[in-house]
Order: C-alpha cells, then structure tokens, then sequence
C-alpha cells in the first residue's frame, strides 16, 4: 500500500473502501468511498490533513510508515466525524510529539466523540496560519459543511485547499485526480444532495469565502482531487443558488395498482405540458438517486395508496427524508387512492414543514380513478406547467 | 422588538415568546442572549442566525 506523491512533500496517504455499500446505516454507496489524508511537509514541520475511518487505520499508519515518517508536528482535524478523525487515536499515540490542530468547537466534540486528549488539541481562530517553515497552512472557519465544527484548510504557497467534506464525493477510484467529469460530477451530486443540500443557505456563504483563495487544486476528503477546481465550483454554484428548474420528482407506491394507474397517466399529462419527470417506485429506489433529483426538482409530486387509515410507510419515509434534506422546492401535490377512507394527505401534508411550498390540490380517489379523476389529474399538471413558468 | 430566523434549522427567535427552556424570559431582543446561547432546535449558535426582514 504506497503513498501518492502530488508534488515535493505533499503526499495522499489516504485508504480506498471499495467494498463499502452503506454509510450511516443509512445512506447507499453505489460506487464504494475513498477516505483522504494527506501529508504535508514544511522544511521545520510536518503536518497531517484529517485521518481515515477507523476500520483502515491500518492503511494510514503503513503509508505512513512507507514514507518514513518519524515526526508529526500537527494533525489537523477538519471535521471530527468519525471517517476523518476516527484515527486520530492511533496517530496521536503513534507520533507523541503531535498536536491536534482544529476548531474550538470540533476541539469539544473531539473530546466528546473519541475522547481524545484534551491537552494535546489546539483550537484555531478562523483565518489562523501555521508555519511549517517554507509552508504555511491557513484555517477558514467553515461551519456546517456539514456539521457545526467544520473547517477548511488553505495550502498557501501550493495553493491547494482541503475542503474536508465539502466538494466531496464517494467514489472509490485508483485515480488520484477526476479523469471522468461526468461520472464524478453524479459522485459529487449525489454527495451534495445527502450531505450538503440541508445547509443550502450556509453552503452558499461558505461557497462565497472560499471563491475569495487561489485555489489551483481541491483536495476533498472523499473521492478524487479536483486539478480543475472551477469543475466543481460551478456545479456548487448551481446546486446552491440555481433557481428549481422545471422537472417534478414524483415517489410513489402503488400496492394494487391504482395509484400507478394515477401515476402514469399523470406523467404522461406533465411531459405532453413539457415538465421533465422523474419517477421513483419506492418500493425499489435508491434514496441517494431520489435526494439528487431533488436537488434541482420544482415540485414534488407524492404519490401513495391508503394503508392502515394512512399513506404507506415507504412513501412516509421518503417524506421525512425530503423534509429532512430541505431542497429548493417550490411546490408539493399528493395523488393516490384508498379503498374506504383515511387520512393520508392530511398526514403526509403534516410531514414536511422545512418545505417552504405551495401545496397545489391533491388528486385523492376511492377505488380505480374515474373520467373525473382523470380530469383532475390533467388539471393538476396544468397547473404544475403554469407554476413552473413563473420561474423561469 | 426584531424576529430572527435561524439559517440551519429555520427555527424562529421570538422576544415576545424567548426561549423559557434555556432561561431566556420573554421580552429578551435578541442582541441581549448571551453569547454562548443557541439554537434551542440544532444547536447552531447565534451567528447563525439573521434578521427576519
């Protein structure tokens, strides 16, 4: 397991998870992750970017080793989650001279999260520097990208920023630096989307301090190196500030039948009024595709049977995500149907306050949708066409 | 008295209402919290927080 050299004394150090399918029990890595750390060394001191998930600590300390390095003077810690700081342990133990170097808020949760020494971490100002002789490494505060704590690490005279978190995504790749825009750019959305998306108003503010380095590489702490930093800035850019562009992200689960039967005929209604659909069956459905289509969506279309008097708990789930990822959203309807009563939209209607949206007539039918149903449901996206026109 | 919405959250401070769960009495402006006061909701502190215009 070699390091990666990217110029004199500057080294990725990093562990590739290949295998990893799942993050936080929760989120799913289609492509594997990477974790990046990377060395840093001054001609005084040595320093080292975050560290790697505790189940590689093994591939740090052996990069490490591979470079022979005898001293560590500091380690920052970007972000105390466990993926970048959950190493920070062994290296410590490792290397007794180090200290951490971090934020005064992560400089708590440190001590909180791993019950790391207290005295041995050093809480920088936003805008701090750090000398490691021919190199200085400067701090930008950069809080909730994605937690409160997060900072970003400036490499002044290489000019390379190390973003931690932000700009990342998961991608377990041999490449160094992104050689596929494209597949990186789905990598870096969907990372956006999961991550990122619910600090929207405070990304674009972070986004606007960072705009203000010359930055000719970002080094993320997941997935590759970005060697054409305005590849990613841009996407940022579009993500954070772009208007919801006209496209309706439509979940749905349809038990017997019925509310597909709504569901395709609504689709068909919204693209013959030139709305762009996506279609999510969450019976099926990868919530990391579902979080990145709403990241540019309009309006999201709910679609659900009526289940035990309410909507049926996948569609439920997909609610509370949504609501919890707060995406730029301007409008939400709800179709499906029920057999002989429930209160599904009064339910699901209840679950998305963060969605500051207009909520456009439900479409709600008992039994297989009639003419009339059918009617309501060319009106509805009538509507969502006419809704979607003012944005623009 | 001025409403502030925290940006992390949303949460909305009230000074006609405070924050009764972390000692605030109602009728406090906002400028008065104390500084290491936070967001009852995330726990986002108060430079996370702007004026509702």
């Amino acid at each position: 397991m070699k390091p990666r050299k990217i110029k004199d004394g500057i080294y990725w150090v990093g562990a590739v998870d290949w295998d990893r399918r799942l993050f936080d029990d929760l989120i799913p890595l289609p492509d594997g992750t990477s974790y990046n750390a990377y060395l840093i060394q001054g001609s005084e001191k040595t320093a080292l970017i975050d560290t790697v998930d505790p189940t590689t600590s093994h591939v740090l300390l052996d990069r490490l080793s591979q470079l022979n390095v005898e001293r560590i003077d500091y380690v920052i810690a970007n972000h105390a989650e466990q993926d970048h700081s959950g190493t920070l342990p062994q290296v410590l133990e490792r290397y007794p001279e180090a200290q951490v170097v971090c934020t005064p808020k992560c400089k708590g949760m440190l001590v909180d999260l791993l019950l790391a020494p207290e005295d041995r971490i050093l809480a920088v100002d936003d805008g701090a520097t750090l000398s490691l002789g021919d190199r200085t490494l400067e701090f930008i505060h950069a809080p909730w990208v994605h937690w409160p704590e997060t900072m970003l690490t400036y490499l002044r005279e290489d000019k390379i920023l190390f973003p931690c978190d932000f700009f990342g995504s998961h991608l377990a790749t041999t490449d160094l630096y992104v050689s596929d825009e494209g597949r990186v750019y789905e990598a870096a959305k969907r990372y956006y989307a999961e991550i990122m998306m619910p600090f929207r108003k405070i990304i674009q503010k972070n986004l606007e301090k960072v705009q203000r380095y010359d930055i000719s590489l970002i080094a993320p702490s997941h997935g590759p190196m970005y060697d054409r930093p305005e590849f990613i800035l841009e996407a940022y850019r579009d993500w954070v500030f772009g208007d919801p562009k006209n496209i309706v992200v439509l979940p749905y689960i349809s038990m017997h039948g019925t509310t597909r039967v709504m569901v395709d005929y609504l689709v068909d209604a919204l693209v013959g009024k030139g709305v762009t659909v996506q279609q999510f069956n969450l019976a099926v459905t990868d919530i990391g595709e579902l979080a990145m289509a709403l990241v540019d969506a309009a309006t999201i279309v709910i679609g659900s049977p009526t289940v035990l008097t309410g909507a049926h708990p996948n569609v439920i789930y997909a609610a509370c995500l949504a609501n919890a990822l707060r995406p730029k959203t301007k409008f939400v309807s709800i179709i499906g149907s029920y057999g002989w009563g429930g209160k599904m939209v009064q339910q699901l209607a209840g679950m998305i306050p963060n969605l500051k949206v207009e909520i456009l007539d439900p479409v709600v039918v008992k039994g297989h949708p009639r003419d009339e149903d059918f009617a309501a449901l060319d009106k509805l996206a009538a509507t969502i066409a006419e809704k979607h026109e003012t944005l623009k | 008295m001025d409403k502030w919405e925290c940006i992390v959250c949303g949460y909305i401070y009230d000074p006609e209402v405070g924050d009764t769960d972390s000692g605030i009495v109602a009728g406090t402006p906002f400028e008065a919290l104390p500084d290491d006061w936070v967001c009852p909701e995330c726990g986002a502190g108060k430079d996370m927080f702007e004026k509702v215009e």
